[in-house]
């Protein structure tokens, strides 16, 4: 016979001054099964809770209901109580009388009717709870991070030195990210590789990291703290460990015009070829698109210049596979080309480029050794026009939000320019500007004011070219959107930071969630900002939205504290609240007909098949098996199941229906 | 019909099959399903259009399994419930071999890729009475429906003889039988009728291969067939998926797809 203790808080007057708080405890004390119940002012307060412990004592209770705030509040609290005096946690319940009854009503005595009937499907529920035991897993403390930006780069190198195995995977030769294609950065303008490269070589140089640059995720299986990675490693046609790196080959390769992506397409590369020269690793891959010897069969250049033999041109992609305990998203974002834009020409001006090239343009490794000289004839341009906002806060184009990054930069390329090209005049249209941060805008007033970069608050509706000039025009919404027209020799634009391509098959493969401009999405936007809604996989950088490099940083760092945290332990505690296949005698073994229609049913690919073997070992019947590592306990597999197989374990059909048919009664 | 009784009479005695599952005449006008297991049987096996059970209900009864591998005279609807069937795990390729008909021909099908090839070509349109019927029901005022089902579903008397006939109700323990607790009561009354039938078309949803089957071995003619024809050809139109055409592990109601409508979400 079951011995339920109610236990009703007043929550000071939160529940107190709306519900007769006496009243519900004496109406349950009349329930069939409960053995115990009181009221008091302060349930989770030290008395409160010794009122608790000494009714399991004295009643010998065997199931406890608490009707008083939200479980999310204080649930922890008392079933810890109710361990401490040894009973089951999960034999204890709570009932939100204050989120569900007095916060929502008026002082009434249908309200204090409510609170009994809140109170009494509880007791009926608590009557049929089962004694449970969290779930034991353990941990595999590797981390795996994809993308070696500087998000990924911050986030293995915390991880590696708090002392757990990294597997850094970058999808490009080298790791670097586009801060690496930066020329100085704001607020402090400091040389963007300058400060990167050193982060990169002790990347390289981690005892506790293994890179794999060149390669991709191919499929993540498992579970949080049990995942099981297999990535590609594409063809660098090149056997890294004899390649010493000395760039003998990229210098002979004879092929030698194809548009180099790290100068965004103002300079060339070999079909052979290292990114930038402080790439890491300093090994090169061969474009097989581009190579002559792929294309045409022949060439073998490399091949023959190569001192150590290192060129393979047989060489294969690789799978490797391993086991992580956590996976840390940084595969950061891309920024919009001009041929976006119709009304700035499609692409057409090629003196019409974006930020990120004029980055290229402004760096001392770019391909104009860090003069300002404009991409179509090599002139170092007199007028400049940057444009903010460039796609970006368009509901028109389809991307409504702010790419945060871009007013900031743009700040910073004007300055830059200035400091470059003293005479030159520099033009900023701008919609607002948001400079909000540490010293960020002190930064823009500094163009403004320092280097007298003219700010027009308004819009270019268009761009044409004139007599060789680009015609900037737009309005001063300032001067009541009075016309301006300006004749430029270079407009920069800051294009939109918008996701990787192939952003949402990562997604998918990861089981993460994506927002509709597909960037990955936060378990919660304010209080978990770094892990997903699968848990054991956590985002930093520009993955997640548009962000400066300080934030990625930060965010690293936080997400790597998350990991540490995560490989603190040896073996995870789940809550046991599971999916679980029943199992009955032979010759049915389980009513489960293995129909798997819940395997396609359920979100977090927790159902997996289970064969039951007789004592010959053979397989007599194929059923479903629950996952209880990966399984969440949303029930969807529950309530699809046609014939009952599936039950979750502390909301089993029977507890929910006795709830309900308390309810109705 | 003789080329029928040909083909099963080969594929006795060529071992393709041990036992051919098929359609003959029993009492009282109507059909009976036959177990042909030595070739000279096969002259019993005939066909027409009174022969509306499914058999594919037969092929994961033990008792039959017990027979060795059968061989299923299939029309569509029997074709279409094997190739669910599949979809469900409930049987493996090479499983069985199927003598698809269709105008007077017989096919013989082994393989599921055959058998989905098959199905493409073979238009699925329900019968014109069984559509007129539901048109008719589509017309009715929402008052007017619920009175229909009331009356209809009122006689029922819990025989489950719709259940038996139904290839897709193969569960070891339906919700039916479920007592702990029991979600639907065992007596048939008005209440803990709707219950059972509106549980059982849900159940079938995008799984119902449009047999007609339950409706034609219902003792007291209830036309509960139109119930799940009718979700089956909503979520034809609604999510494009149409149950036994292929095998798949995507089921309209348990996959997601973020192009599936939901402007039936009120
Ligand atoms: C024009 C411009 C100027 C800027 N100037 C400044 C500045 O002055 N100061 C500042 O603070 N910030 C600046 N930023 C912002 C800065 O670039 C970002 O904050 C930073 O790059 C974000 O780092 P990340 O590692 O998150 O992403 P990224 O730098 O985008 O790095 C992501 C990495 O992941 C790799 N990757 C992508 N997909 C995969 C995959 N599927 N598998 C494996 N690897 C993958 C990529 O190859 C890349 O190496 C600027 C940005 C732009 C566009
Ligand atoms: S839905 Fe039910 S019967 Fe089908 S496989 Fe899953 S547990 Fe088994
Ligand atoms: S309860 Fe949810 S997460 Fe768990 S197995 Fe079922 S559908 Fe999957
Ligand atoms: S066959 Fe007819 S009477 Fe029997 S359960 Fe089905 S609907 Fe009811």
């Amino acid at each position: 016979m079951a011995r339920i203790g109610v236990f009703v808080c007043h929550c000071g007057e939160n529940i107190g001054a709306t519900v007769d708080c006496a009243r519900v405890a004496e109406a349950c004390r009349k329930i069939p099964g409960v053995a115990h119940s009181v009221d008091y002012k302060y349930m989770c307060s030290d008395p409160g809770q010794t009122l608790i412990r000494e009714a399991i004592a004295q009643n010998k209770l065997t199931g406890v209901v608490v009707a008083a705030c939200s479980p999310r509040m204080h649930e922890p609290t008392f079933r810890r109580v109710c361990s401490e005096s040894g009973l089951n946690p999960y034999l204890c319940e709570m009932a939100n009388l204050r989120e569900h009854c007095s916060w929502v009503h008026e002082k009434s005595d249908v309200t204090t009717d409510k609170a009994i009937d809140l109170v009494a499907m509880l007791v009926e529920k608590v009557k049929r709870n089962k004694p449970l035991h969290p779930i034991k897993v353990p941990v595999t403390k590797t981390a795996l991070v994809l993308g070696g930006g500087i998000s990924g780069i911050q986030a293995a190198l915390d991880i590696a030195n708090a002392g757990h195995k990294v597997i850094l995977v970058e999808r490009d030769p080298s790791i670097g990210g586009h801060m690496s294609q930066l020329s100085e950065t704001f607020p402090t303008l400091d040389c963007s590789q300058c400060i990167l490269t050193p982060r990169m070589v002790e990347v390289a140089q981690h005892p506790n990291i293994t890179l794999y640059t060149y390669s991709e995720l191919e499929s993540l299986d498992g579970f949080i703290g049990n995942f099981k990675t297999r990535i590609r490693k594409k063809a660098r046609s090149l056997d890294e460990k004899l390649c010493t790196g000395c760039g003998l080959c990229t210098t002979k390769c004879p092929n030698k015009k194809i548009p180099s992506e790290f100068n965004t397409g103002l300079g060339m590369r070999t079909a052979i070829y290292v990114p930038f020269p402080q790439a890491v690793p300093n090994k090169p891959v061969i474009d097989r698109e581009h190579c002559t010897y792929y294309t045409k069969g022949r060439c073998r250049v490399c091949e023959k210049v190569c001192p150590t033999q290192a060129i393979r041109f047989d060489q294969e992609d690789q799978i490797v596979e391993h086991e992580v305990g956590a996976v840390v998203v940084a595969t950061g974002f891309t920024v919009k080309e001009t041929d976006f834009f119709p009304e700035y020409g499609y692409g057409k001006y090629k003196d019409v480029i974006n930020g990120l090239q004029f980055e290229r343009i402004l760096s001392a490794s770019g391909p104009t050794l860090g003069e300002v000289k404009r991409p179509s004839d090599g002139r170092v341009p007199e007028t400049v026009v940057f444009i903010a906002c460039a796609g970006s806060r368009d509901p028109a184009k389809g991307i409504e939000y702010c790419s945060k990054i871009c007013c900031m930069y743009t700040a910073k390329h004007a300055m830059l320019y200035k400091h470059k090209v003293h005479h030159g005049q520099a033009y900023v249209f701008y919609m607002d500007i948001r400079a909000a941060g540490k010293m960020y805008d002190e930064f823009t007033r500094r163009a403004i004011e320092e280097d007298h970069v003219q700010y027009i608050r308004g819009r270019v509706s268009r761009i044409y070219e004139r007599n060789g000039k680009l015609i900037v025009q737009g309005a001063d919404t300032l001067l009541n959107a009075m016309p301006v027209e300006i004749e430029a020799d270079l407009v920069v634009l800051a294009t939109a930071g918008v996701a990787n391509e192939g952003a949402e098959a990562l997604a998918q493969k990861l089981h993460v969630s994506y927002d509709s401009h597909k960037f990955f999405v936060e378990a919660h936007p304010k209080l978990r900002p770094v892990e997903t809604n699968t848990a054991g996989v956590f985002l930093a950088g520009a993955c997640q939205s548009p962000k400066d490099i300080p934030e990625s940083v930060g965010q690293a760092s936080g997400t790597a504290a998350k990991v540490a945290a995560l490989f603190s332990m040896d073996e995870l505690t789940r809550e046991p609240v599971v999916a679980v296949v029943n199992r009955t005698a032979p010759p049915l073994y389980s009513t489960c007909v293995g129909c798997f229609l819940c395997q396609s049913a359920c979100p977090y690919q927790a159902i997996e098949r289970e064969e039951i073997k007789n004592r010959n070992g053979q397989v007599v019947k194929t059923i479903a098996k629950v996952n209880p590592g990966l399984c969440q306990g949303c029930g969807t597999c529950v309530a699809f199941c046609r014939s009952k197989s599936i039950d979750l374990q502390g909301y089993t059909h029977e507890q929910v229906y006795a709830e309900v048919m308390e309810l109705l009664s | 019909m003789e080329a029928l009784q040909k083909s099963a009479r080969e594929a006795l005695e060529n071992h393709k099959a041990k036992v051919i599952i098929g359609y003959s005449e029993g009492s009282g006008g109507r059909m009976r399903p036959i177990f042909v297991q030595s070739p000279a049987e096969a002259e019993k096996l005939t066909w027409n259009d009174r022969c509306t059970q499914n058999l594919a209900v037969y092929i994961a009864k033990p008792e039959v399994q017990k027979l060795g591998k059968p061989a299923l005279v299939a029309p569509l609807p029997v074709l279409r419930a094997v190739l669910q069937l599949a979809s469900e795990n409930q049987i493996k390729e090479g499983d069985l071999l199927v003598l698809a008909l269709s105008d007077g021909r017989v096919t013989e099908l082994s393989q599921f890729s055959e058998m989905e090839e098959f199905v493409a070509k073979t238009p699925t349109h329900l019968a014109s009475k069984d559509q007129e019927a539901i048109e008719r029901l589509e017309k009715m005022t929402p008052q007017e429906r619920w009175q229909y089902w009331q009356s209809e579903l009122t006689r029922c008397f819990k025989c489950y003889a719709c259940r038996a006939a139904c290839p897709m109700c193969y569960c070891s323990r339906c919700t039916v039988e479920c007592n702990q607790p029991q979600w639907i009561p065992v007596p048939a009354h008005p209440l803990g009728n709707w219950e059972w039938h509106l549980m059982r078309a849900m159940h079938l949803a995008g799984r119902c291969v449009s047999c007609g089957a339950c409706g034609d071995a219902c003792p007291l003619d209830i036309p509960i067939h139109l119930l799940t024809m009718k979700v089956e050809a909503d979520i034809h139109r609604e999510f494009g998926s149409q149950a036994g055409m292929k095998v798949q592990s995507e089921h309209a109601l348990s996959s997601f797809k973020v192009q599936d409508k939901e402007n039936f979400i009120i």
